[in-house]
């Protein structure tokens, strides 16, 4: 299975406040094949995972309003979105100890900006299951 | 039993065996100050004296003592006392005191006088040394380097040191807390009351102010004074100016506060950085020229912004000193709205731009003013950007001028700015953006103001907006710059 056939279509959403960072993120992925939703905000981010289900979601962790901790546990206790492996990119060092991993599962993948595209690509092809 | 010895006692011993046996020198003078007798002791220090003048004996002179004790007892028949140098044969001097005792004739005429002369040399010697002592422990209690009270029952002070009355005056008799804190009535958690209680040490850090009104740290210690009864008389209280501590324990703090929010801010700048590259490279490779515009204004943008992080950083780092020049005002304002436009744009906000080009020159620093008018419209935007609660955003930068001054109105509908906000928007490492801000940019923009002899002029209100008013004097003073 080459790249674009694995990712043709499929449906990834970036949740991140800055727009030039959704603008790198959204148009790389495009790029490379997938289907990107985009969410300047936490809320925002919630109401469209709930509406079209993506298949990952990259997730910023300072954002105005909802911050990106309380995204990742609204995500983690909603049965429907529950399953959909999450990957933090944050500017934030040292943001695990932020969540309490008793209660919520922790993020798939966790990748520190400035990001390195070919690694965020190699982590979703490992996050995202193969298609039936 | 015992009374037979007492008789046997008195029988047995005679008044000319306890002149002889005293173990300190006793004569007895006649009225020319002739020595009549003298004891054994007295004898075998000074040889065969008898006949010879007291004074040529006892201190070696050829004339009489000025208030002789003995003179003085054959005047007034009275016992009298005096302390006296005695010269020893081998030429030593030693201190005695001297007591002189009337013996009276059977017409009650004074026809002899007694003298008995004890060595005082160890009691001066203990004298002294308790002195030393003293002196010691005045001079450590004076020249401590810390600031030493002494409080009774009432809090009021008894003793104190000389720094403490260099820094926080002589007020013996005044209430601790009036001279140290300058306070009506006594602290909460008192160290000297809880020593009082308990007759325990105390440790507590407070904050006095001197004499002349500087704020300062002290860690302070007590320990109690006990009287021969054991009860606490007094509570000595010493304090030891940590201020310079907790000055550079701030610097510290606010150091790995600022390297803690440049590393986040700075990261997010790069990744905005990168997405430009990466739209401009894509977009030349795929020729889509609206990916490339779109990549080289993410390129501008996020430089720019690094730039002013730098930048502010350099600010802080060293107090740069403002270049001034003439510069013409709308051309600087008109400038920075070119460079905003586009950011106003892509945040969907109505960017309002109204610049007098009557406002002409005037002398400024064009970097960093420009840097500080950036700061505080970027900020107008960020406001906007993070309000969910309205349908349409504006921010409005205005040029006016009045008779004096030269006027930026930088206007907004964002967030708006609670009280706390407000108090504390210039501070350093403030920022109202959480880890997002890095705290520097109204800090910096204030100094720069500052350095203008300028004035901002702040109204906020949350959930409504914020208004930025800049005044800058059009005559620049050139006075203490």
């Amino acid at each position: 299975m080459d790249g674009v056939s694995m990712t043709s279509r499929r449906k990834i959403l970036v949740i991140d406040d800055e727009p030039d960072v959704v603008c790198y993120l959204s148009t790389f992925l495009e790029d490379e094949g997938f289907n990107v939703l985009t969410a300047r905000s936490g809320s925002d981010g919630l109401a469209e995972a709930r509406a079209k289900v993506p298949e990952l979601i990259t997730l910023d962790i300072t954002m105005p309003g909802i911050s990106g901790i309380e995204v990742l546990t609204s995500l983690r206790r909603d049965p429907l979105l529950m399953n959909i492996p999450v990957i933090i990119i944050t500017g934030v060092s040292g943001f695990e100890k932020l969540i309490d991993y008793r209660k919520v599962r922790p993020p798939e993948g966790f990748l520190q900006k400035p990001i390195e595209p070919e690694t965020l690509l190699e982590m979703i092809f490992k996050l995202l299951k193969p298609e039936i | 039993m015992s009374d037979d010895r007492n008789n046997l006692s008195t029988d047995s011993i005679s008044f000319e065996d306890i002149f002889q046996a005293s173990p300190s020198f006793m004569s007895v003078q006649g009225p020319d100050l002739r020595i009549i007798s003298a004891n054994t002791i007295f004898s075998t220090t000074f040889g065969d004296n008898k006949g010879r003048y007291c004074y040529e004996v006892y201190k070696q002179r050829d004339r009489k003592c000025l208030n002789c004790p003995v003179e003085r007892t054959f005047a007034d028949g009275q016992p009298n006392t005096s302390e006296q140098i005695i010269t020893l044969p081998d030429g030593r001097e030693v201190p005695h005191i001297v007591y002189t005792s009337p013996v009276l004739g059977s017409d009650g005429e004074v026809t002899a006088v007694v003298e008995l002369s004890v060595d005082i040399t160890p009691v001066r010697q203990l004298e002294d040394k308790l002195r030393e002592s003293r002196e010691r422990f005045r001079l450590l209690f004076e020249e401590a380097p810390c600031y030493i009270s002494v409080q009774n029952h009432e809090m009021r002070i008894i003793y104190t040191n000389r720094r403490f009355k260099e820094d926080f005056g002589d007020y013996t008799g005044a209430f601790c807390y009036e001279v140290y804190k300058h306070r009506g009535e006594p602290c909460l958690n008192c160290p000297v009351a809880a020593t009082f209680h308990d007759g325990k040490s105390h440790n507590s850090e407070e904050v006095v102010t001197s004499l002349c009104g500087k704020r300062m740290n002290t860690l302070v210690s007590t320990a109690p004074i006990v009287n021969a009864q054991g009860e606490i008389e007094m509570v000595i209280e010493m304090s030891t100016n940590i201020t310079e501590i907790r000055e550079l324990q701030g610097q510290l703090t606010n150091l790995g506060l600022l390297v803690g929010s440049i590393s986040h801010g700075v990261k997010g700048l790069l990744t905005g950085l990168d997405g430009g590259m990466y739209m401009l490279s894509t977009g030349l490779e795929k020729d889509k020229p609206e990916r490339v515009d779109k990549g080289w204004q993410m390129i501008r943008r996020n430089a720019e912004h690094i730039r002013s992080v730098i930048l502010d950083l350099l600010y802080i780092a060293k107090e740069r000193e403002p270049e001034f020049e003439v510069v013409p005002l709308h051309d600087l304002a008109d400038n920075i709205a070119q460079m905003l436009i586009k950011r106003a744009e892509d945040l969907q906000i109505d960017f309002q731009v109204d610049l007098s080009d009557e406002v002409g020159t005037c002398e400024v620093d064009p970097k960093s003013l420009k840097e500080s008018l950036i700061n505080i419209i970027d900020n107008a935007f960020d406001a906007c950007r993070v309000d969910k609660h309205k349908e349409s955003h504006y921010v409005r930068f205005k040029l006016t001028s009045d008779d004096d001054n030269i006027v930026f109105d930088i206007g907004d509908n964002g967030v708006g700015m609670d009280r706390e906000t407000r108090e504390k928007m210039f501070s350093l490492f403030f920022s109202s953006k959480g880890v997002e801000g890095t705290g520097l940019g109204l800090f910096t923009a204030n100094k720069v103001i500052e350095k203008h002899r300028g004035t901002i002029k702040v109204k906020s209100e949350s959930g409504k907006g914020t208004v930025f008013k800049i005044l800058l004097p059009k005559v620049r003073d050139k006075s203490d710059q």
